[in-house]
């Protein structure tokens, strides 16, 4: 687990419309200039999904992933830390930390994880 | 813009077809096509090929190049239009512009998509491979998943329930039967995937909410048609096919960034711009073909462009108003559901059914009576890129 999410939104200057993933200009006022922002604090499950028919590159049953808001609004999709969607509900909040999400070529690669809280 | 007209269409059958490369299907496909639009050996002045996947599948590339070569169409213009699932409705609406414009006076668009030849992992990765590279894709998601957080969401927002789904699962794969060009020709047993305890093993969750038989299945298939000026086809002297309207939107790339993710902006978009090229509403159209990869989208599509009310579209489905005989009868082909989903074929495929429709060359079991409006929607990554068109019949 790192210590920092590495997940950068950008607000725009021009409007303040807040990015998720990064545009070269703004979705509502075209703007091109953005302050970067980081994600902050807990998160809210906006909604999920348990996948059992997963893509290549998963040697595992089934996978658990969702999109959650941030308390400054940023939203972000992230596999989920739990056993079954039982455990979820729309709405309930989660923790955000940067861990391995995948692991390609032999190498971990980092992603958003979210646990029920 | 000069109006365009449907002269000839033709489709294999849609399944699992290991013994045809995806060249031997798109050439198939077209001679179809231009065999029933009675060109015999003339040749066309360009070739559209949709196509999704030949680059990552069959490490091919140049389709059209080759699909020119293979029926000996040169030296006839050639592309390829690659839109993800929509690249079906991408290449005729090509297609029809270059008529439209004056550019050319025939046009043969084919779709074909080779999937089964790699094993479903590979193939679930490579319809994968249309979402967010960075936000989406790293973290296993597929498009099924994709449609089960947009499921869940429908189901909170408007009150669909997995009866609402069934209906379409029930409805589509029946269909399939009357299909000899579906993929799946097999109905389904309520008791056997729903009620039954046993149904928990035969139709199990593929991506909460939605269960195996909510998915549309992985095909290999092709579909053509030929595109000609109207003055053209009033010489055949019999009823014939125009397109009426077209629209495409799109949509934000992610799933996360749309204020409601339930509003499928990219169709209403585009139906709406079909209707008033058209000059036609929604209880104009007799019938309809949308893209039901999964269940939860015929029901939000039906909605989206206009023939029910947000949250109507399951009670609909569930009530028959969308059966053959209904009041709106859509995807009586068996849709993605049945006939099957190869990706770049699909909205060709659409197109050929819909003609057949207008045509009334349907057999009684599938055939809308008397119908002269047709719709097709093609809905490309997870709504971010949509096509509809609106097909009508013509007297000569």
């Amino acid at each position: 687990m790192k210590d920092e999410i590495a997940l950068t939104a950008y607000k725009c200057k021009k409007c303040g419309k807040l990015h998720y993933p990064f545009h070269d200009r703004c979705l509502e006022c075209r703007g091109r200039e953005f302050e970067k922002v980081k994600p902050q604090g807990n998160a809210k499950l906006l909604t999920y999904t348990a996948i059992f028919n997963l893509p290549w590159g998963f040697d595992q049953r089934f996978l658990i992933i969702g999109v959650a808001e941030f308390q400054n609004q940023v939203k972000a999709m992230g596999q989920i830390k739990a056993e079954s969607v039982d455990q979820l509900k729309v709405g309930m909040n989660v923790k955000p930390s940067w861990e391995p999400i995948r692991v390609q070529n032999g190498e971990n690669v980092y992603g958003l994880k979210l646990e029920p809280m | 813009m000069r109006d365009v007209a449907i002269l000839g269409v033709g489709m294999l059958p849609f399944g699992r077809r290991d013994e045809d490369s995806l060249m031997d299907m798109l050439a198939a496909a077209s001679l179809k096509a231009l065999d029933d639009a009675g060109l015999g050996n003339e040749s066309v002045d360009a070739v559209y090929v949709a196509n999704m996947g030949g680059g990552m599948l069959q490490h091919q590339a140049s389709i059209a190049s080759s699909l020119v070569d293979r029926l000996s169409l040169l030296p006839a213009a050639a592309e390829t239009i690659e839109n993800g699932p929509a690249s079906g409705a991408s290449a005729v609406k090509n297609g029809v512009l270059a008529i439209a414009s004056g550019y050319y006076d025939t046009v043969l668009v084919a779709g074909g998509e080779k999937m089964r030849e790699v094993t479903g992992w590979r193939a679930t990765d490579f319809v994968a491979t249309m979402t967010h590279p960075q936000a989406e894709y790293p973290y296993g998601i597929t498009l099924p998943g994709m449609a089960g957080m947009f499921t869940r969401l429908y189901m909170e927002k408007y009150g669909v329930t997995r009866e609402h789904l069934l209906a379409i699962s029930l409805k589509n794969q029946e269909m399939g039967t009357r299909n000899p060009y579906a993929h799946v020709e097999m109905a389904l047993d309520r008791e056997g995937i729903f009620d039954s305890p046993h149904a928990v093993v035969n139709n199990p969750v593929s991506a909460d909410p939605l269960h195996l038989y909510d998915l549309c299945p992985v095909s290999d298939g092709s579909a053509a048609l030929v595109l000609c000026t109207v003055e053209a086809a009033k010489k055949r002297g019999k009823p014939y096919v125009v397109i009426a309207g077209f629209g495409q939107a799109t949509d934000t790339h992610t799933l996360a960034e749309r204020d409601d993710p339930t509003d499928l902006k990219a169709v209403s978009l585009a139906a709406q711009k079909a209707f008033a090229m058209a000059k036609l509403k929604p209880s104009d159209v007799h019938v309809a073909e949308l893209h039901d990869a999964f269940t939860i989208l015929e029901i939000a599509e039906s909605e989206h462009v206009g023939f029910f009310k947000k949250g109507e579209g399951g009670k609909a489905a569930v009530a028959g108003k969308t059966r053959l005989g209904g009041q709106i009868p859509i995807n009586l082909s068996g849709g993605l559901k049945a006939r099957g989903h190869p990706v770049g074929a699909t909205g060709v495929a659409q197109m050929v059914d819909i003609v057949w429709q207008l045509r009334h060359e349907l057999p009684e079991n599938r055939q809308v009576k008397n119908a002269q409006v047709g719709l097709t929607v093609n809905f490309g990554g997870f709504g971010n890129n949509v096509l509809c068109f609106i097909l009508r019949r013509v007297e000569p």
